[in-house]
C-alpha cells in the first residue's frame, strides 16, 4: 500500500497552486511544490531501520494524503520575535526576503527526500522564516503551533548569517477537533553561516491520535554551530529525524533528545551527523523512557567523511523501560572514512535498577514515588544539556505530569 | 525508645533453590545501645542487615523481626498500645524506615539525576507522611475527613501539609548536619552518591541517618574504605546518633578499627548464619588478635 492509493480527492495540484498563490509565492517555489506533489506518489516512504525479516517502524498504514486537510486554518501559530531576528509568517517572508528563501529553501532537506516530505513540501501553509542577519544575536524566538485541524503541514526555515546567533524554541500541541485520526508533518531547515550559531529546541506534545513525522536538518559552515534539542512526549506514531551536516572546517553540533512513550505510542527517533570537513565535533545524546506498551526505535549515525580530518564524534543512547510490555530497539552506527578520528558510540536498554529502588525505599520513600524520582533523575543528565531554560522546565513539568497520571 | 528483636530468623536467597543464609539469628538491640556484629565473609552479616530493612532479594523462611516502640514517646499522641509493636516482616521497606529502621549501606547506590538535597527532603517528608499513616486511627481519620472535607490528618503530625518540611527549613537542617559531619556544603547539590569517593559515600550514609533520626540504625561495614580522618568523622557521627538522638546502633564490621572510636556495649560473632558468641568490647579485641578460627573451634567442639 502506498500513500497514493488513499489519496484524498480533495487534495489536487490545484490545491497546491491555491496554497502557493495564497501565500504570494513566486513561480519557482510553486513549481517546487507542484513537482513535489507530482512526485510524492512515486517516492519511497521515509527510511526506517530494516533488519532481516523485520522493519522496525511500520509506516504502511500511514496515509498522509488521505488525511490531508486543505483547510489548515483551524491550526494556530504564534511567533514570538526576539531582538536581532526577523520571525516571519510565510507570506511575509516571501514578500520581504525572497532572496533568502530562494537561496536556502530546500537546500538542506531535499523536497523530494521521500513521499511524506514531498507531500509536506507541496501542502505546507504554516511556514515560518527565522532570519538573523550577519552579526546579530537573537534569543528566545518562540514558535508555538496548536494543531486544530485533521492535518497540519509545517515548515520552518532558520537562516543565521555570518557571525549571527539565534535560539529557537518550538512547541507543538493539539487543540480540540472532531478528527480522531490526525497527521502532523514538520520540516525544519537550519542554515548556520560562517561562525554562526543556531540552537533549536522542540517540544512535541501532540495528542495520542496524531501521527507525527518530522525532519529537522541543518548545515553548518566554517566554525558554525547547530545544536538541536528534540523532545518527544506526545503523538501516537512518532517518527523524528534530526540531522546535521558539518560542512565547514571547525563546525560543531549537538543533538540532544528525550522521549517518554506510554500507552501504545511508537517513537522512532533518528539522529545523524555527517562530518564533511576538518576539525569538526559532534555529540549525540538521547535518553528515553517507555511505559505501558510503548515502543521505541532509535537509530544514530555518525558518518565521518574522507576529508573530515581530526574529527571528534560521540554518541550515547539510553532507554529505560518501566513495564514488561514496553519494547526498545537501538542501533547506533559509526561510519569512519578518515582514520584521524576520535569517536565512540553506545546504547543501553534497561529497567529501573532494583538496588537503586531499594536504596530509596529504605529511606522511607514509597515504591512508586521512588520509581518516579528515578525516572525524573534519569532524564536530568540530558536536560542539563538543554541551554533553553524554558524548554527544560517545560519538559520537566510534562515528565512530572506523565508520571503523576500513571 | 525502641527495641529491635530478631528471633530465630531464617532467610534464604529469594529464588527457586536459593541458598539458605540465615539459620536462626537471635538478637536484641535497644535504643542508645551500640552492638557490633562481627564475623568472616559469608557468615550472614549483610544478609541480616538487608532482611531487617526488607530487601526483596531475600525471603524469610522462619522467625520474626519485631520492633517495639516505647509508649512514652507517643504520650501526647494517643497512639494505641497495639501500634507500639510491629512485625517488620509484614511491612514494606519504606514503612520499616518510617518506623525508625535505618540501613547504612556497604555499597550505597549511585543515583544520577537526583540531588542529595532533593532526595533527603523527599525522604524526610515521606517518613513523616508514612508515620502519619501507620499510626493513623481509623475513627479519628473518619472524623477528620468530615471536618476537613478530605483533608488528611494524622494523630502524630497534625495535618500532613502543615507537617511537611519546606525547602528552606530543610536546607537549614541539612547545613547544620553537614557541618557537624565536616561535609562540604557543595555535596547538597550533587547527584546522590554519584562520583563520591568511598569515604564520602559512608559519610553520606551517616548524614542521612542524622537527618532521618532513626530508632535503630543498622550500619553495614560503614568503616570500609575510610581513611583515618574520615573514620573519625564517621565515628563522631555514629556517637552523635546515639548520644543526641538515642539511636540504637547495630554496627556490622570486619575489623576492630571502628570499635576503637565507637566502643560497643555488646559484640556478637556470626558464623554460618547464626550468632554463636556474644560478649563485651573485649570480644572484639580478641577477634582482632586471633581471628575467627578459635570461635569456630569452640562452636564445633561444643556441638
Amino acid at each position: 500500500m502506498t500513500a497514493s492509493t488513499h489519496q484524498s480527492p480533495s487534495v489536487t495540484a490545484s490545491t497546491v497552486e491555491e496554497i502557493s498563490e495564497g501565500l504570494g509565492e513566486p513561480d519557482w517555489l510553486t513549481e517546487i511544490r507542484l513537482e513535489a506533489f507530482e512526485a510524492h506518489d512515486e517516492l519511497p516512504q521515509p527510511e526506517v531501520i530494516h533488519t532481516p525479516g523485520r522493519r522496525w517502524t511500520n509506516l504502511d498504514d500511514v496515509d498522509p494524503a488521505a488525511l490531508a486537510d486543505p483547510d489548515q486554518s483551524a491550526s494556530a501559530k504564534d511567533r514570538i520575535e526576539a531582538d536581532g531576528a526577523e520571525v516571519l509568517a510565510w507570506a511575509e517572508a516571501v514578500d520581504q526576503h525572497p532572496e533568502v528563501i530562494e537561496e536556502h529553501f530546500g537546500s538542506v532537506v531535499d523536497p523530494q527526500r521521500d513521499s511524506f516530505t514531498a507531500l509536506s513540501t507541496a501542502l505546507f501553509s504554516a511556514g515560518t522564516l527565522v532570519y538573523v542577519p550577519s552579526g546579530q544575536a537573537a534569543e528566545d524566538v518562540t514558535i508555538r503551533t496548536s494543531m486544530g485541524a485533521r492535518s497540519l503541514f509545517n515548515y520552518t526555515l532558520v537562516v543565521a548569517e555570518e557571525s549571527a546567533s539565534v535560539t529557537v524554541l518550538e512547541r507543538q500541541s493539539s487543540a480540540a477537533t472532531d478528527a480522531t485520526d490526525r497527521y502532523y508533518s514538520g520540516v525544519v531547515e537550519a542554515v548556520a553561516g560562517e561562525n554562526a550559531s543556531i540552537e533549536y529546541g522542540t517540544l512535541q506534545n501532540l495528542d495520542s491520535d496524531t501521527t507525527a513525522l518530522g525532519v529537522k536538518a541543518g548545515e553548518a559552515d566554517r566554525h558554525g554551530t547547530i545544536d538541536w534539542f528534540e523532545g518527544n512526549l506526545g503523538g501516537g506514531l512518532v517518527k523524528a529525524s534530526v540531522e546535521t551536516t558539518l560542512a565547514g572546517d571547525g563546525s560543531e553540533t549537538r543533538i540532544v533528545g528525550a522521549f517518554f512513550g506510554h500507552d501504545d505510542q511508537h517513537v522512532d527517533v533518528a539522529s545523524r551527523v555527517d562530518h564533511e570537513a576538518e576539525h569538526t565535533t559532534a555529540d549525540l545524546v538521547t535518553r528515553g523512557v517507555l511505559d505501558d506498551r510503548a515502543r521505541s526505535v532509535y537509530e544514530g549515525v555518525q558518518n565521518v567523511g574522507r576529508e573530515a580530518w581530526d574529527t571528534s564524534s560521540f554518541q550515547r543512547e539510553n532507554t529505560l523501560m518501566l513495564s514488561d510490555t514496553s519494547e526498545a530497539d537501538a542501533s547506533p552506527k559509526l561510519i569512519i572514512n578518515n582514520h584521524d578520528t576520535e569517536a565512540s558510540h553506545s546504547a543501553t536498554v534497561g529497567q529501573v535498577d532494583s538496588e537503586d529502588l531499594f536504596y530509596m525505599t529504605s529511606r522511607s520513600i514509597p515504591d512508586q514515588a521512588a520509581r518516579d524520582m528515578l525516572v525524573e533523575g534519569f532524564f536530568e543528565p540530558v536536560l542539563d544539556e538543554v541551554t533553553l531554560d524554558e524548554l527544560r522546565e517545560d519538559i520537566r513539568a510534562l515528565i512530572a505530569d506523565r508520571l503523576e497520571t500513571r | 525508645m525502641a527495641t529491635l528483636e530478631l528471633s530465630n530468623l531464617h532467610a534464604k536467597v529469594a529464588e527457586d533453590g536459593g541458598e539458605q543464609i540465615l539459620d536462626g539469628v537471635d538478637l536484641e538491640v535497644g535504643s542508645g545501645e551500640i552492638h557490633a556484629l562481627m564475623g568472616p565473609n559469608g557468615s550472614g552479616k549483610s544478609t541480616t542487615a538487608k532482611v531487617i530493612a526488607g530487601h526483596p532479594a531475600y525471603e524469610v523462611t522462619d522467625g520474626e523481626v519485631n520492633l517495639h516502640l516505647d509508649g512514652d514517646e507517643f504520650e501526647d499522641l494517643e497512639v494505641d498500645e497495639a501500634d507500639l509493636h510491629w512485625n517488620l516482616l509484614d511491612l514494606e521497606p519504606n514503612e520499616r524506615a518510617a518506623l525508625g529502621i535505618f540501613l547504612g549501606f556497604q555499597y550505597p547506590a549511585e543515583i544520577e539525576g537526583v540531588t542529595m538535597v532533593n532526595f533527603l527532603r523527599t525522604a524526610l517528608n515521606a517518613k513523616l507522611d508514612e508515620r502519619a499513616e501507620l499510626f493513623e486511627d481509623e475513627d479519628e481519620d473518619a472524623e477528620a475527613d468530615e471536618d476537613d472535607a478530605g483533608y488528611e490528618t494524622s494523630p502524630m503530625e497534625g495535618p500532613v501539609d502543615e507537617g511537611e518540611v519546606g525547602v528552606e527549613e530543610f536546607q537549614a537542617i541539612l547545613s547544620e548536619k553537614m557541618e557537624q559531619l565536616d561535609m562540604d556544603e557543595s555535596f547538597a547539590n550533587r547527584y546522590l552518591n554519584a562520583g563520591f569517593s568511598g569515604g564520602e559515600k559512608k559519610q553520606n550514609e551517616v548524614l542521612q541517618a542524622a537527618i532521618l533520626e532513626p530508632e535503630i540504625a543498622v550500619l553495614d561495614e560503614i568503616d570500609s574504605g575510610l581513611d583515618i580522618d574520615r573514620l573519625q568523622d564517621v565515628s563522631n557521627g555514629i556517637e552523635a546518633l546515639r548520644d543526641e538522638q538515642g539511636t540504637g546502633v547495630l554496627q556490622i564490621t570486619h575489623y576492630q578499627r571502628i570499635l576503637d572510636y565507637v566502643e560497643p556495649d555488646h559484640v556478637h560473632v556470626m558464623l554460618d548464619g547464626q550468632i554463636v558468641k556474644s560478649g563485651g568490647p573485649e570480644l572484639a579485641e580478641k577477634l582482632e588478635d586471633r581471628g575467627y578460627d578459635w570461635v569456630r573451634d569452640e562452636v564445633y567442639e561444643a556441638a
